[in-house]
């Protein structure tokens, strides 16, 4: 048996009659004919029913006759046709002071309050306490309710009502006047009358506490049942619909859908949610504390059928978003910039893209994997691939049968430091997040006034899987080598080599590394730019964060090896302790040997992560060989013959299951120093030997 | 159902209809009053506690007022017209205060019996805006608290009848029976004009001035046999003026009081039909308007 029936009601309101109205010209007339004058119809031909438990949310636009609604549920006033049956006891928290007398005080409007919801006074004793309590009103009890605030008014209205036990609890927008602390405490009320199983019907325009509170949605328009259903589905329903009021804008083109609200975005394509529940948003930190563009005043500057500019201006900080937002050909074009009045501290930014969870394979440059699952013990956010400020382009695809199109993401940004970012989020929003952050570098806190460009994201949502398989393919191509059955891959500062298809490098590769100043400047840490490739080699320079020096590499492969070519570039007089140029091969690889003498690995020890040097001959050399059954020998050769190498085995540790082959430079004793300009820092090859 | 978080147990679930019709049934009205018994009397009960409240004297002001009213109309009627208010009485022996007073008294519940219950509604709207339940008992509660105000008025009465010389008998057991009729009609008359007051709020200046012309329509300051005196020179007129039922109502009251007898049944007959017929008049209306009243508020 439904709790509330709601049958075909319609309510119309007759216009009030003043003096103008009567005697103005044919009012008077009407009346003595009878007529009604022209009818507002407040809801037209409602129908729906609320089972016993349920709480159900009614939203809609100003004036879209939900207060009415609640009112007819309510029997404050009757339906002009159809009708309403309730079962149970009601009680209602309709307009503001209803139910008070002004000149009563406190404590006797809580009783004439309650007794209109139908409790006693001997009940209304007991309950007495509590109510105030939870009122929060204390000694403003005694006093007369015309002293009190609107506040005070909803917190006392809705402890009696609350405290009622009423079967059906109705709460119109009211709620919204009183405090934060006091707003979360009804919401935390309404729950526990939820739990307690009683039905609720709660008018808000806070759409995510109806989302929170509300099992179903009603959505009403000019007093018409427009949509209902699951909060999620008639809320999105309705903010598309609504896109024409101020902070909101609807684009469309083709089978993209985009509504921009208040600082968030939203997509869709044909109805469905791309985006996850925060949709797409961005958030600057000032002095440590994050400020979401969500908090800011938002105003559309410019509206078109696929196309909306809008300005966000940030409470209390001198900073303005403006978000250009374009659909075009399935992309969605978004330009994020910030116009600063005046030099702001600013330490962070981030542009947040909330995926759905049904998307769960990453790429990202030329890396792929799986998005891990969100645990229920996930409580923070977790970074799924390693970031690279060279990453310009990331793709996410769906899992099989989830209604969602495989998306292509490219970042265009001025910023150095703008770092495309795949994360995990937390359990309780369990979505992916495709991240564009921005660290202001070290020793630069604020940004100039003006403005400035975060990032223009390009999201591509229709090219499908193959195409997007195919572009990084092809981007990998791009850093691949081949010959034979020799492949040579450099990524970051690694270069990857393959043997017949079968990975000989391990954990991270081919790299090379300077100890300056008792720091390690590894290669994969190098800020690296576009690869550059010919018909047989690759090109890349890498630029490091922390000190002032460049490397060049060249890559060129050769029938049975790979080339390498160095060069360092001091930009300042640079002083190194020692540098080298190391491969890390599989464990397969058993034996080394030198000019000097040869030997074998050692077995790995669990917990020693150390590396194990396993030479005894220090002298310089110009090869290194590493042998294994099941694996063609690899040699690291060097050509340099002006610049001595020791060339040393090494094992490395029990985790990164590697074997190192490293041609190392030291200084005996006084470091190195490189003047400004350009040195050749390693020359040769890394040979496999068919098997 | 028991509910563990609140510890009150609610009354067993009965379904409220809410059509058009359904509500408007003049035959729900006894049932609907007798649900909403109960805070009839929390109205009662508020409107008491309002009506005097943030004055220094508070219930005092229940007999100061028609005190003071009789202080100054004897004074007027016995002083300052002291020659031609001797003409106007003729040959009454009767004490002019207990006369006046025992005019006053009725005519004071009357009045704002009846100006406070016209305003009832627009008065109490907030209660009407918060839940469903009969709208009668608004203006019920508010002229059943005027009952207040004569019960101290007619003791006053009765003490100054005493001490001016007066008698009384078993007779004046017949004085809540005319005023019986009295709170019919003044129930019938609210019950009409308060919802028409709720459209159109002329009602309340209308039934204002009324009141003031009622106030000498109505024989207090005199009484009904010198209108009957001038019967001869202007029928018309005094069979116009014997239409007021409150000015029959007057002539019977005095009657009990003075004679300590049953009223002639001829003051009675038309003030008991006009109030029967008040009363049905506005049951029937206030049903028809009383639910949509919020819509008006």
């Amino acid at each position: 048996m439904s709790i509330i029936e709601v049958d075909r009601v319609t309510k119309r309101f007759r216009p009030r009659r003043s003096m103008r109205a009567m005697f103005g010209r044919g009012g008077l007339t009407e009346i003595l004919r009878g007529g009604e004058g022209a009818h507002q119809t407040a809801l037209d031909d409602v129908t729906f029913t609320v089972e016993p438990g349920d709480s159900l949310g009614i939203i809609g636009r100003n004036g879209s006759g939900k207060s009415t609604l609640l009112k007819v549920l309510a029997g404050v006033t009757l339906p002009s046709s159809g009708h309403v049956t309730v079962h149970g006891r009601v009680a209602s928290l309709l307009e503001l002071g209803a139910g008070f007398h002004p000149m009563l005080t406190g404590r006797e409007n809580v009783y004439l309050n309650a007794g209109l919801l139908g409790v006693r006074h001997a009940q209304v004793e007991e309950l007495f306490d509590r109510i105030v309590e939870f009122s929060g009103i204390g000694d403003f009890i005694e006093q007369p309710v015309d002293t009190y605030s609107s506040g005070m008014y909803v917190r006392i209205g809705f402890a009696v009502a609350a405290h009622c036990n009423p079967d059906i609890f109705l709460v119109d927008e009211v709620l919204s006047v009183g405090d934060e602390e006091f707003q979360g405490k009804c919401r935390q009320k309404i729950r526990e009358l939820r739990e307690q199983g009683k039905t609720i019907v709660f008018v808000s325009h806070d759409l995510s506490t109806v989302s929170a509170l509300c099992d179903r949605v009603v959505l009403l328009e000019k007093g018409r049942m427009i949509s209902r259903g699951s909060p999620k589905k008639t809320i999105d329903f309705y903010l598309r619909r609504i896109g024409r009021e101020n902070g909101i804008h609807t684009m469309q083109e083709g089978r993209l859908e985009s509504v921009f609200s208040h600082g968030r975005l939203s997509m869709y394509r044909d109805t469905d949610e791309v985006s996850g529940f925060s949709g797409f948003q961005a958030q600057v930190n000032c002095l440590g504390r994050w400020h979401n563009a969500s908090e800011a005043q938002w105003e559309i500057l410019e509206r078109a059928e696929n196309r909306c500019v809008a300005r966000g201006t940030m409470m209390r900080l001198p900073l303005q978003y403006i978000w250009d937002m374009r659909l075009e050909n399935g992309h969605l074009v978004w330009r994020v910039s910030l116009e600063c009045e005046r030099e702001t501290a600013v330490e962070a930014t981030e542009i947040n893209l909330f995926l759905p969870e049904g998307y769960d394979r990453w790429h990202y440059g030329a890396l792929a994997g799986r998005f891990p699952e969100i645990l229920s013990s996930d409580i923070t956010w977790m970074t799924v691939a390693p970031p690279s400020l060279e990453c310009r382009e990331v793709a996410a695809l769906p899992r099989a049968g989830a209604a969602l199109p495989p998306i292509l993401a490219t970042m265009a940004t001025d910023n150095p430091q703008a770092t495309l970012v795949w994360q995990n989020t937390d359990h309780v929003a369990g979505c992916r997040v495709l991240q564009v952050y921005a660290k202001a570098p070290e020793g630069q806190k604020t940004i100039a006034a003006g403005r400035h460009d975060l990032a223009t994201l390009d999201v591509d949502f229709e090219s499908g899987l193959d195409h997007i398989e195919a572009r990084l393919k092809e981007a990998e191509r791009r850093r691949t080598l081949r010959r034979g059955g020799l492949e040579a891959r450099f990524h970051e500062g690694h270069i990857e080599i393959r043997h017949d298809g079968r990975l000989l490098t391990a954990a991270i590769h081919g790299y090379t590394s300077m100890l300056i100043g008792n720091l390690w400047a590894d290669s994969p840490n190098l800020r690296w730019g576009a690869v550059e490739q010919t018909a047989s080699s690759l090109r890349v320079s890498g630029e490091s964060r922390r000190f002032p020096f460049r490397q060049d590499w060249e890559i060129a492969i050769e029938e049975g090896r790979v080339r390498l070519d160095i060069w360092l570039e001091a930009l300042e007089a640079l002083e190194v302790q020692e540098y080298h140029t190391s491969v890390l091969v599989v464990s397969d690889y058993i034996e080394w040997e030198t000019e000097h003498e040869r030997g074998e690995f050692p077995e790995f020890t669990a917990g020693v992560e150390d590396w194990v040097h396993a030479n005894r001959n220090y002298a310089p050399g110009a090869w290194i060989v590493a042998r294994g059954a099941s694996v063609p020998a690899l040699t690291l050769r060097s050509a340099l013959d002006d610049v001595p190498f020791r060339m040393t085995a090494i094992n490395a540790g029990h985790h990164q299951q590697a074997r190192v082959l490293q041609a190392l430079r030291t200084s005996e004793g006084s470091p190195l120093r490189f003047e400004p300009g350009r040195y050749h820092y390693f020359s040769g090859a890394v040979e496999v030997a068919d098997a | 159902m028991n509910c563990p978080g609140a510890g009150v147990t609610i009354r067993r679930m009965n379904a409220v209809v809410y059509t058009d019709r359904d509500q408007r049934r003049v035959s729900r009205v006894v049932r609907d009053l007798i649900r909403s018994r109960e805070l009839f009397v929390d109205l009662v009960w508020k409107e008491l506690r309002i009506r005097y409240r943030y004055a220094v004297m508070g219930f005092l002001w229940a007999i100061l007022e028609p005190v003071a009213m009789m202080v100054i109309l004897t004074f007027v009627f016995t002083m300052v017209f002291a020659d031609k208010a001797a003409a106007f009485r003729g040959g009454d022996t009767r004490p002019f205060a207990v006369v006046l007073l025992c005019g006053l008294v009725p005519w004071q519940f009357f009045a704002t019996g009846l100006s406070k219950g016209v305003q009832s509604l627009v008065d109490n709207q907030n209660l009407i805006k918060k839940v469903h339940f009969a709208r009668e008992i608004v203006p019920l509660a508010s002229v059943s608290t005027c009952l207040v105000n004569f019960t101290i008025g007619f003791m006053l009465l009765v003490l100054v009848h005493v001490v001016l010389g007066g008698s009384i008998g078993v007779g004046l057991v017949w004085f809540p029976v005319v005023f019986a009729i009295e709170f019919v009609m003044v129930i019938g008359l609210v019950l009409l004009l308060s919802c028409l007051n709720v459209r159109y709020r002329d009602v309340g200046y209308i039934v204002g001035v009324a009141i003031v012309f009622g106030f000498y329509a109505t024989p207090i300051f005199y009484t009904l046999d010198l209108v009957r005196h001038l019967g001869e020179a202007h029928p018309v007129l005094v069979r116009l003026y014997m239409l007021n039922p409150m000015a029959l109502l007057i002539g019977a009251f005095r009657q009990v009081l003075f004679e300590n007898r049953f009223p002639d049944v001829s003051l009675l007959i038309w003030p008991g039909v006009a109030a029967a017929a008040c009363l049905a008049i506005g049951v029937v209306s206030f049903r028809r308007s009383g639910p949509l009243l919020s819509d008006y508020l």
